[in-house]
């Protein structure tokens, strides 16, 4: 194809080819998306369509919640903290009373720390803990 | 803002820009699809003859698209084409993110010496679109931006030269010297490119 290049050097194309490539290129038309891409195109124009607001943020706080274990780990949170709301409402004292007020009778199966000692608890038919730990170990 | 679902069935094909963004700002999913098929990959294509870097393209090509989808319900019909805004607003984004590239304006940046020997030979082998791509990829980053904006989208030397933040004569001489890189960095694939060699 001669494109008018007469007198022109051969280490450069002449303008006229130039300006060919360049029509070439303005007429051609631009190759589809990649098909990821185009979805995720497609995924920003529908959450930012007029009405869908309140998908787009129920949408977020779900995906915020599944970072801190979705539905039953958020459950088990909300839990915790009524219980915790209804322990500093009932003001059960000290710790050793919320025991007996939760698990009824528990004062008497549960030794005092002086009684528990006293009955030497570390010695078990004349061979001591401690010494059945080493010989576990060994 | 309830959805109009007779839209939905209605064909997108025929219908102007104008009125797919209207339809998508009353609700109709079928015309956002129609409005990117349309726009999305001349956005593309020219975010990434500017940038010359596909994710930085992509990048580009997602927030121009948002900024279209977000201005739909203020869209004012019969003024500029959707297609002319979203070129405006894609050669701005890409233009900021070459100046923020450089870390120093775009109109400061020093253009290198001649293109390096070899580097034509270098290229791989495709068509002439692929080959003027190519070229145009070795261009620094001014002259990418004049050459293409003024050869490639049809854009006005005053508005290439608003769009840079340079003057028109600045303009010229960019894309003059533009030209007469590419003529160079083309010449050794005459043949591939189909002219006489």
């Amino acid at each position: 194809m001669n494109q008018g290049r007469k007198n022109q050097s051969p280490d450069v194309l002449a303008e006229i080819e130039l300006d060919s490539l360049f029509q070439q290129a303005q007429e051609d038309a631009p190759t589809p998306l990649p098909e990821p891409f185009q979805a995720r195109l497609l995924a920003d124009a529908l959450s930012a369509q007029p009405g869908a607001a309140p998908q787009r943020v129920w949408s977020r706080l779900v995906g915020w919640l599944g970072e801190f274990g979705g539905v039953p780990g958020v459950a088990g949170v909300a839990a915790a903290g009524v219980a915790g709301v209804w322990i500093g409402f009932s003001g059960p004292g000290l710790t050793g009373d919320l025991v007996t007020e939760f698990w009824q009778g528990a004062a008497t199966v549960s030794p005092t720390v002086s009684s528990w000692v006293e009955d030497g608890p570390l010695v078990v038919a004349g061979s001591d803990l401690l010494s059945l730990m080493n010989d576990e170990a060994e | 803002m309830p959805r109009d679902t007779a839209y939905q069935m209605t064909e997108p094909e025929g219908q102007t820009d104008d009125a797919l963004l209207a339809r998508y700002a009353q609700g109709d999913a079928a015309a956002a699809r129609a409005l990117l098929d349309r726009l999305a990959p001349r956005v593309l294509r020219l975010a990434r003859r500017l940038l010359q870097d596909q994710a930085e393209a992509e990048d580009v090509t997602q927030e121009a698209m948002l900024r279209l989808w977000q201005i739909a319900p203020d869209w004012q019909a019969g003024g500029a084409k959707p297609s002319t805004w979203l070129h405006r607003v894609t050669v701005n984004l890409a233009t900021d993110r070459l100046r923020r590239r450089r870390g120093v304006a775009l109109d400061a940046i020093e253009e290198p010496d001649d293109p390096t020997p070899g580097v034509v030979d270098a290229m791989i082998d495709g068509d002439r679109k692929r080959a003027l791509d190519e070229a145009l990829a070795l261009l620094p980053d001014r002259q990418r931006v004049a050459v293409v904006l003024r050869h490639l989208e049809g854009m006005t030397n005053p508005d290439i030269a608003a769009t840079m933040g340079i003057g028109v004569e600045a303009v010229e001489s960019l894309t003059a010297r533009a030209k007469r890189r590419l003529a160079q960095l083309l010449a050794g694939r005459r043949e591939e490119l189909g002219f006489e060699t």
